[in-house]
Formats: C-alpha cells, sequence, structure tokens
C-alpha cells in the first residue's frame, strides 16, 4: 500500500465486500472461542483482518459497522463501544501500513499496542456509563481491590480494562497475522486501492 | 437478408494478472455478430473466464493486472467505460450462484430489483422489468422466498434474472452450471436457449461439451491464452487434433467417427443425435440410388 | 421469512410500527438527552415508564428482557462493588456476613441502573419494531451512502449464512480427530483449524461476489433510486418536532434551574 493509498477514501468494491465478511469472522470468532470454552474473547479477528488486508480506513469502517449490528441485534449498549473498534482498526492499520505486521514478534507488539489503545478509548466510555467497570469478573476484582485501597478511578478502571484486554488483543492480533500470512497474494492484492493497469 | 451487426470485437487482446507471470490471453482476436450463440471450450488456464471478464470489464478495471489491445461491446471500449455503463449492453453469470446473490435484500423479487436501483431507474419501470424478468426464467413464483431459502437451480435462475432485468443485448455465462445438480443444470440450460432464441447475444464458456454441440452457432477452442479455432461445431469437433487441446469432442462425434459416418462433401463428422440421424439418412439415400 | 437474517425485530399489528424508523430515532435522542440533562431519578423513572408504555403499545413488551440481560451482570457487578467501596461512601445501610453495603454507593448505582435500562429500552423500541432492511433504507434516503447501506444490510444476512457453515467446520475437524476438550492448550490450538476454513473460504467468496456487485451497477454514478415505496406515517413530523421541543424544554428547565 503506498503512502497516498493508506488514506484514500475512495474505497474499492473488493473492500467493501470485504466488511461484511469481516464482521462475520469476528462473530464466528467469538463464537468458536465460546465453545473451545478459551478464557478469551477473540472477537475482533476479522476487524484486525481486514486492517491488515485493506488499511485503516476499511479497518475503522469494520469496527464501526461491527458495533453498529451488534447494537441493532443484540446488545444497544455496543453503540458506544464502536468507538474503541474504529480505534482498534485504525491502529492496526497504520502499523500494518508501516511495516509492523511482518513478523510474529512484531505482531505481539502489535498486539500490546492494540491493548493500549483499546484500553484508553475504553476508559472514558467505561468511567461514563458503569463508573470505570466492564462486567468482567477478573477485571472488576482488581477495581474493587483498587478502589477500596483509594486509587482513583480513572486509573482503578484503566487497569480493570488493561488486564482483560492485554492477553485477548495479543492473541487477536497475532491469530490475524498468522492467517493474512497463509493467504494467497492474488488474493490479497485486490483489496489494496491504489492498483494500476500496466498497459502491454 | 438482415445486416449482420457486429456486438463483439476483441482485437489482439493480451492480459496478465497482477503478481503472475505469465499471459492469461495472448493476443486474441475475435468477432461475434448480434444474436449469435458462441460456445467456449479449452483446458483450464485455456483464459476461457479470463475473457468472459474481459468482456464485461471486470478484466482490467477490476483486477487491474497489464492490459493490451481493445474490446469493443456494442461500440463501447470495456477496458475504460464505466462498469455500471456498460452493464446495459452485457452482462455476466458466474459459477457460483450463492456468490452472485448480494445478500442484502430479504426477497427474490428486491434481489432482482437491486442493479435496477444502482441504474435510477423508476419504480414502475423497475417492476415492469422485475416481473418480466421473472416470469421469463420461471422463478415468479419464488418472487417473495429469501434468496438464500432457493435451491441452487432456482438460485442460478434469479442470477440470470438479475441480470436480464438490466437489458443487455449480450449475455456471457461462465460455466453456469458446474455447481449445480443435473435438474438445475437443466433449468439453467432451458433459460440459456430461450434467452436465445428471443435473439440475445450469447457466450457460453461450458464443461458438458455436448450442451455446446447442441446449442452454439459457433465454437471457441482456447488454449494457454490463444485462439486455435473459432468455427462451426461440426468443423472444430471433426478436428483430429482436437485431444491435444484437452478437449473431448461430443459423443456422437466419437460414434461416427468409429462408425465412419461423415458429410461426403465436406468430411465433417455430426455433433448431435439429430445431425447424426439426418447424416445417416442422407448417406443412407445416396446408397440407395 | 427472517430466519435467514439476524434481527431482533418482532413482526405485529400495532400502532408503534407503523411509525416510520427515523421518528424511533428522534425517541432515543429524546430519552437518552433529557436524563442527561435533567439528571434526577423522577425524570429517569418517567422516561423509563412512557418507554415502557410504547413497548406494551407495540406489544414487544416481553421481548425487552433479553436485551436487559446483556447488561445485567456488570449491572450487579456495579450495584456490590460501588455499594460496598465507592470512594464517596460514608452512611452504612446493612451488612451481609462481613460486607457492609454503604447508603451513597447503592443509590448511584440505583441512578446509574435506571440510566442504562432506559437507554435499552429506547433502544428496544427501534430494534423490536423495525424491519432492518426498512431501518437502512430510510437512512439511505435520508443521506447514508448507498454502499455503506449495502454494507449494512448484507452483513445481517451473511453472518447466518457463515454461521451455518459453523457447525458442518466443527464436525469436519472432529472426525479427523481433532480435539476440542481438555487443556487450554489443545483448545487453544484446536481454535486455528476451525477459523481458518471459514476465513479462507468467505475471502475467495468475498472476490466472486466484488465482481457480481460490480456488473450489477454498484458503483453507478448516477443516483440510486427504490423500488420501495418510502416508509411515510402520517405523523411523522409532529412526532419528531414533538419530541426536539421536549429536548429544548428540558434545557430551558435546566437553565432555569441555574438562574434560580
Amino acid at each position: 500500500m503506498s503512502k497516498k493509498g493508506m488514506w484514500s477514501l475512495k474505497l474499492t468494491t473488493a473492500s467493501l465486500v470485504l466488511i461484511p465478511a469481516a464482521v462475520a469472522i469476528n462473530f464466528i470468532g467469538k463464537s468458536f472461542a465460546g465453545v473451545l470454552k478459551l478464557p478469551l474473547w477473540l472477537d475482533a479477528i476479522g476487524t484486525v483482518l481486514a486492517s491488515m488486508l485493506a488499511g485503516p480506513i476499511i479497518g475503522a469502517l469494520c469496527g464501526a459497522i461491527n458495533n453498529i449490528i451488534y447494537g441493532l441485534t443484540m446488545d444497544p449498549i455496543s453503540f458506544v463501544y464502536a468507538i474503541t473498534s474504529v480505534a482498534i482498526g485504525l491502529a492496526v492499520g497504520i502499523m500494518a501500513y508501516n511495516g509492523w505486521v511482518s513478523s510474529l514478534w512484531k505482531a505481539f507488539f502489535v498486539g500490546i499496542v492494540v491493548a493500549l489503545v483499546s484500553a484508553v478509548v475504553s476508559t472514558p466510555i467505561n468511567i461514563g456509563f458503569w463508573k470505570g467497570q466492564t462486567g468482567n469478573i477478573w477485571g472488576d476484582a482488581l477495581y474493587a481491590i483498587l478502589i477500596a485501597h483509594k486509587n482513583p478511578v480513572w486509573l482503578s478502571s484503566f487497569l480493570d480494562e488493561f488486564v482483560v484486554d492485554l492477553p485477548d488483543k495479543i492473541a487477536t492480533v497475532m491469530i490475524s497475522y498468522g492467517i493474512f500470512k497463509g493467504l494467497p497474494k492474488k488474493l490479497t492484492v485486490l483489496y489494496s486501492n491504489d492498483n494500476k493497469t500496466e498497459t502491454l | 437478408m438482415a445486416e449482420i451487426k457486429i456486438m463483439v470485437t476483441v482485437d489482439n487482446l493480451k492480459y496478465r494478472y497482477p503478481l503472475t507471470e505469465e499471459l492469461a490471453l495472448k493476443g486474441v482476436s475475435l468477432e461475434i455478430a448480434s444474436g449469435e450463440f458462441i460456445g467456449v471450450i479449452g483446458p483450464n488456464m485455456a483464459g476461457k473466464s479470463t475473457l468472459c471478464q474481459a468482456l464485461v470489464g471486470l478484466v482490467p478495471q477490476f483486477y487491474h493486472g497489464a492490459y493490451g489491445g481493445r474490446v469493443i461491446i456494442d461500440g463501447l471500449d470495456a477496458a475504460h467505460i464505466e462498469l455500471s455503463k456498460l452493464a446495459s449492453k452485457v452482462g455476466i453469470v458466474f459459477q457460483n450462484p450463492f456468490t452472485q446473490v448480494t445478500g442484502a435484500k430479504m426477497t427474490v423479487y428486491d434481489e432482482v430489483a437491486f442493479g435496477l436501483e444502482n441504474m435510477g431507474l423508476a419504480r414502475t419501470e423497475m417492476i415492469r422489468r422485475i416481473d418480466e424478468a421473472l416470469t421469463m426464467l420461471d422463478i415468479y413464483e419464488f418472487r417473495s422466498h429469501n434468496p438464500f431459502d432457493l435451491s441452487g437451480g432456482q438460485m442460478q435462475r434469479m442470477a440470470i434474472a438479475s441480470i436480464i432485468a438490466m437489458r443487455p443485448q449480450v449475455i456471457i455465462f461462465d460455466e453456469p452450471t458446474s455447481q449445480l445438480d443435473p435438474q438445475g443444470s437443466e433449468e439453467v440450460f432451458k433459460a440459456v436457449r430461450s434467452l436465445s432464441r428471443q435473439g440475445m447475444t450469447i457466450i457460453m464458456v461450458e464443461h458438458k461439451i455436448e450442451k455446446i454441440a447442441k446449442y452454439a452457432d459457433r465454437v471457441l477452442l482456447l488454449h494457454q491464452g490463444r485462439v486455435v479455432d473459432f468455427d462451426r461445431p461440426q468443423k472444430v469437433f471433426s478436428r483430429p487434433d482436437l485431444e491435444n487441446y484437452g478437449v473431448t469432442a461430443p459423443v456422437f462425434t466419437n460414434i461416427c467417427k468409429g462408425l465412419n459416418i461423415t458429410d461426403k462433401t465436406s468430411g465433417l463428422y455430426p455433433v448431435t443425435l439429430d445431425d447424426t440421424y439426418r447424416q445417416l439418412r442422407a448417406n443412407n439415400s445416396e446408397f440407395g440410388k | 421469512m427472517y430466519l435467514n437474517s439476524m434481527s431482533l425485530y418482532q413482526p405485529r399489528q400495532s400502532l408503534i410500527h407503523r411509525i416510520d424508523p427515523i421518528s424511533k430515532i428522534f425517541y432515543i435522542l429524546a430519552a437518552v438527552a433529557v436524563p442527561f440533562i435533567l439528571p434526577t431519578v423522577t425524570v429517569a423513572v418517567i422516561c423509563l415508564l412512557v418507554s415502557a408504555v410504547i413497548l406494551l403499545l407495540a406489544k414487544v413488551f416481553r421481548k425487552v428482557i433479553p436485551l436487559v440481560g446483556f447488561s445485567m451482570v456488570i449491572l450487579l457487578s456495579v450495584v456490590v462493588i460501588q455499594g460496598l467501596f465507592m470512594a464517596e461512601n460514608k452512611i452504612p445501610l446493612f451488612r451481609l456476613g462481613p460486607l457492609i453495603f454503604y447508603q451513597e454507593g447503592l443509590s448511584f448505582a440505583l441512578g446509574l441502573s435506571l440510566r442504562v435500562l432506559n437507554i435499552i429500552s429506547a433502544f428496544a423500541i427501534l430494534v423490536l419494531t423495525t424491519k432492518p432492511s426498512d431501518l437502512i433504507e430510510s437512512l439511505v434516503r435520508k443521506g447514508l451512502s448507498p454502499k455503506i447501506g449495502y454494507v449494512l444490510s448484507s452483513v445481517l444476512q451473511i453472518i447466518p449464512q457463515m454461521t451455518a457453515t459453523m457447525g458442518t467446520i466443527m464436525d469436519a475437524q472432529r472426525s479427523r480427530g481433532m480435539e476440542t476438550e481438555g487443556k487450554l492448550a489443545v483448545r487453544l490450538k484446536a481454535f486455528f483449524p476451525l477459523i481458518g476454513p471459514v476465513v479462507m473460504n468467505s475471502l475467495i467468496n468475498t472476490r466472486e461476489r466484488a465482481m457480481a456487485l460490480e456488473v450489477r451497477g454498484f458503483n453507478s454514478p448516477v443516483p440510486k433510486t427504490f423500488l420501495n415505496q418510502e416508509f411515510k406515517s402520517a405523523y411523522s413530523k409532529i412526532i419528531q418536532w414533538t419530541l426536539i421541543l421536549i429536548i429544548i424544554m428540558a434545557l430551558v428547565w435546566r437553565i432555569l434551574g441555574w438562574l434560580k
């Protein structure tokens, strides 16, 4: 992807059609994680993969649409967390463009960054909505301990979100990286939005 | 006699997909007249699908890559004109009925409307065209079903209806029955044939060689991105070197070769049952003289 | 007919079902904004009651329960943790074993629960009484990009199509001897052969679907028209202006409160 390409708003049909597939992959990742009783959500693999394939704009759109669809069909509160999903899409898209999706170790680092971004963006929402809680047993237990020891709400809330996000986002990005590396080039080239036709 | 109108002109078409070395098409030239039924045959990698996609502009506009030569559909340059404009001249039906469903519409009726809404047609005109297309494809009774509830054959006929509602003059079928069961295939062939009878120009890639022999006015034999032959079915299927190009002649052609049932003047073999019967009658009456 | 599509829509014959989706979006805005502008328990309860009446009129009241269910765990967690540990806690209310619940924490949790229930009920009116396709089409008519409209509608149908293949993949991999139970490492390893085929399949499908859309004028520069007639209800404008007026009145009330 070229510099001009990363922020191009001229979305190709192939990359637009990638969005429903990515949202479905998010959904299916989460379902399989549930079936296998994994202690992770793994509900953003599609968004992360789409960001790697088609850049930050498509990644952000995937995140937004993912939460809008969840909001419309399951949990209305998830509308609000669209902002977090958008931030994840942007973060992965930008890092992928800058060459950070080229080895498993780099993917591990991207996972840490994504967890940080996710926690930073979610914390104000969590504070506004739930006085900083997340509803996750482990995260909220940590939050309770921190609050009981008179730590500020913002710090307790951030750590509540971050301890849950860290393993999940690292696993999500690494799994997505594994899948991304296995995709045939002939397929991935379609999602790049600055292809030119040469003349023979 | 009516003047013959050229619908499709392909002039020295060359094409290479992105990230590949070899050309998928290595200088293809041909002309197709309005109302013709063209069967396209050849082994894998012959360039059949690439040619089909070049005729509707997807090559190069969707895939990019490297392109040379020209494809003109009724005066429009397929490589450069907006694909949605070209869509009212030429349509394409792909192999997989499932991926041709837009996925955004809840009923068969609305699904067929998708292309017409994009063309910006008035509502009354849409309704007229959809009713006509659904009736023509014999799926009017399924109009309020969800597209994903249809059988493969019905879904593929819906895909055809979606294309013909856009009123193209040329329809390309790229192995339209390869993913269907025998009944579904028959439904689709019947539909293709009736479109051809109504004067539409048809270009069909198909592995079921008997169907090509039966319906095609001319057969295009492709091999490794080049045109080997483009002629009447009897001529193409009577080639002694046919198998070198990875194509097996129709059953009747092979039987007639074995029994030496041939047109004495041209030396060509029959390609269908009717053909064989006619040739036998002709040859017998000659004997009778 | 709706099995193929993800949706909470409950088909019913009701006055509320005949109201257009945009007016329902206005209602959500009002139901969220008013308790935010006037943050008292009375206002929150009134808003909640209004939503409850609308849901009863729409004959979908009981369908709200599963929607609330998603937020139940976190609400309970808020009640317990804030009741016990909130920094502002002073007045003990009752004791459960060694745990002391405080009045400030619990009344905060009550206010928070009311706000959340209020938002969920307002959204529930929209999602339970509106066909997603009608909602999306209304938004496209109001200026949402038709392409984004397409993406939203297709997600709703493609997810059920893909989940249908999930079971098939599970069975296939199990019959090849894949273990889906046992230690965490075993289960984590099983994740790849499960998700891999789904991803491959869906990405290959996107290429074909993109081509099929292109040849049906998806990128047409012509303004799009609609097969279905616009979903209009007689009182749309009145409803929308009334709701805007209510928000303005709440703001005025709040400002008057400051001036006193």
